[in-house]
């Protein structure tokens, strides 16, 4: 009896491949059970996301099931060539090591990121739904889980913004509390500004204002963000409301200056003003920053934090290791405890909802 | 076992309450068990810091307020009062992490300089001497934790000034927030110094034992402080500015103390 994982990832395989293997959201629950009747496995369940598509199963013989399991990936997505060379497989506890690594974002294209969690539990409700997990796959699941939420909260893998929009964030909350009574300026309707703004949105940032040299795309990107459209002369007037500045004209020298920005800071009674110039060439004078309460952060300075943040994770990894192997060696061992007792059950394919006897219980 | 004694065990528990802080920095301020621990190792300390205050009551026969020494353990008690009411209430998340310190330091400086030394008291108690002391004292409390606050805001507004963000950055509140529960901290403290100046002149007119330089020295901390509060009113004064200033007005006000009271009468 072997626990297996055949699939592709966004280092195996380029976009286009695993657009070409991804499972529909909605039909998860069928298409596990369609890989249940093509291949011989006790159970199964499908992740499919924009960078994985992954087969989790439990197979009687690991050899047969896999070569089943690919002709079923070739037959249910109808493809004319194979995909072999870009698929992997692993084995028993390397499949182990492997859910408890995708589960907690160390497998994930940006390390620690943690939508793959909902991803994850999302595959598992469909198969269990279908009634295509068992025994095995539950509590592995259920284990991969509570690994990953254990992993999370005990190192610093998920800490810190690695993109420019959410390091913006993180610098404005760090400024402000709380953004709801901050109003957002954007000068320039570039598509970073509009990310940007949108971050920030999410956060609960108030009111958006947005000015461009062409009135209609500020207007366009007013309307999505559902802010105000003002006209581009009138940006200094509105200033002494604003809290945050996103800065991305294609002008070729700076427009705001310290000369503009001095009395303009007097009238907003020295409150802090957050400058997010992404601009290149810049927006803001770079001396701006000397002045009191005036936080500027250009494109290279959120990056910088961007790539500082991703080596701390990547610094994590090791710690992550560690107590992967302890979560992977406690499902080890409660899977060679009921081994015998669980080939019993499927050598007469029975599908097993529970076991005899709780095996002397080593996991949590 | 000396009434000192009680305040050396609150000493460690202060102490143990710094050891979680660095260990819940070092885990990435992840752990709210960290965070409850470190909370109650600072409520225990308070415990044992008030059996002080009141044994050594009990000993002088009144207001634990006689000598250099008591009055620093009073008001390091004070701003540990105050850390545990705005500490939960406010969610300043660290501010224990600066709190600790500056408490331990005040207790250690009073417990191991030679300064609890016997003064000459005058026979007669007068419950206005008292209040007016003891509230003085609480306002000191209150200026402290407004120093712990402005130290807190500087950490923050430097790290974002010069856009080198330590692993503590994102852990610590932001600088509006601090810069609010700063300016509170300022005018709570001002309105109960002001209560306590008043107080002190009807003592002084009852009693009239009070020393010159200690009289002079009250005065300047009441200026000092009124001055800041009105800064920061009329808009003036903020941010940056009001922290060092709450910074330094306390350290003044500590250092004059320590004068006044080594130097006169």
């Amino acid at each position: 009896m072997n626990l297996i994982v055949l699939g592709l990832n966004h280092r195996s395989a380029p976009v286009e491949v695993r657009e070409r293997l991804a499972f529909a959201e909605g039909k998860l629950g069928e298409a596990t059970c369609a890989l249940l009747n093509a291949a011989p496995l006790y159970e199964a369940a499908i992740l499919s996301t924009c960078n994985r598509v992954e087969i989790y199963g439990l197979a009687n013989n690991a050899t047969e099931a896999s070569q089943a399991a690919r002709r079923f990936l070739h037959e249910h997505h109808k493809l004319a060539d194979s995909v072999d060379a870009y698929l992997y497989e692993r084995h028993d506890h390397e499949c182990i090591q492997h859910l408890l690594e995708v589960a907690c974002g160390l497998d994930s294209m940006v390390l620690g990121e943690t939508e793959i969690l909902g991803q994850v539990k999302n595959a598992y409700h469909a198969a269990q739904q279908a009634g295509a997990t068992g025994v095995v796959l539950n509590r592995l699941f259920q284990k991969a889980f509570s690994a990953a939420k254990h992993i999370r909260s005990s190192t610093a893998i998920t800490r810190g913004s690695t993109s420019v929009g959410t390091v913006a964030v993180d610098l404005a909350e760090k400024i402000f509390g709380k953004l709801g009574k901050c109003t957002v300026m954007v000068i320039g309707t570039g598509e970073m500004s509009g990310v940007t703004a949108r971050a920030l949105q999410s956060r609960g940032a108030g009111t958006i204002l947005v000015c461009s040299r062409t009135h209609e795309r500020a207007e366009a990107l007013a309307a999505q963000l559902q802010g105000r459209a003002i006209s581009y002369d009138q940006w200094p007037a509105e200033f002494p409301a604003v809290d945050i500045v996103i800065s991305s004209t294609a002008a070729p020298h700076p427009i705001v200056t310290r000369e503009k920005l001095i009395p303009l800071m007097k009238t907003r009674r020295q409150r802090p003003l957050f400058l997010i110039d992404i601009a290149v060439p810049r927006d803001v004078e770079r001396v701006c920053d000397e002045l009191e309460s005036v936080y500027l952060y250009d494109i290279d300075d959120l990056q910088q934090i961007a790539r500082d943040n991703m080596s701390a994770r990547e610094r994590e990894i090791a710690a992550c290791q560690v107590l992967i192997a302890q979560h992977l060696q406690r499902f080890a061992v409660w899977l060679e405890g009921n081994r015998a007792a669980l080939e019993e059950r499927y050598r007469n394919r029975v599908v097993a909802t529970s076991l005899p006897k709780p095996a002397p219980t080593h996991a949590s | 076992m000396t009434d000192r004694t009680f305040l050396w065990l609150a000493q460690a528990f202060y102490a143990v309450s710094c050891v979680l802080t660095l260990r819940r920095l070092r885990a990435g301020g992840s752990g709210a068990t960290l965070q409850r621990l470190n909370y109650a190792a600072m409520a225990v300390g308070f415990v044992l810091h008030t059996v002080f205050l009141y044994l050594r009551g009990q000993a002088v026969g009144r207001c634990p307020l006689t000598n250099l020494f008591e009055t620093q353990a009073f008001i390091a008690w004070a701003a540990v009062l105050f850390f545990l009411l705005i500490g939960p209430s406010y969610r300043v998340s660290f501010l224990g992490a600066f709190t600790a310190p500056l408490v331990l330091l005040i207790c250690l400086a009073a417990l191991i300089l030679p300064v609890d030394v016997v003064q000459a008291q005058p026979a007669t108690r007068s419950a206005w001497v008292e209040f007016h002391a003891a509230i003085a004292i609480l306002a000191s409390g209150a200026f402290a934790l407004a120093f712990v606050t402005g130290a807190m805001y500087l950490h923050q507004e430097r790290q974002l000034k010069r856009r080198r963000l330590s692993s503590s950055f994102l852990l610590l509140p932001s600088i509006e927030q601090l810069d609010t529960i700063n300016i509170r901290l300022l005018i709570m403290g001002f309105a109960m110094l002001t209560v306590g100046m008043l107080g002190g002149l009807v003592s002084y007119h009852i009693v009239g034992h009070w020393t010159k330089p200690k009289i002079i020295w009250a005065v300047s901390v009441w200026i000092l402080y009124g001055a800041l509060v009105m800064g920061r009113g009329l808009w003036t004064l903020r941010g940056r500015k009001v922290a060092v200033a709450s910074m330094a007005s306390f350290v003044l006000m500590l250092a004059g103390f320590w004068g006044v009271s080594l130097l006169g009468p």
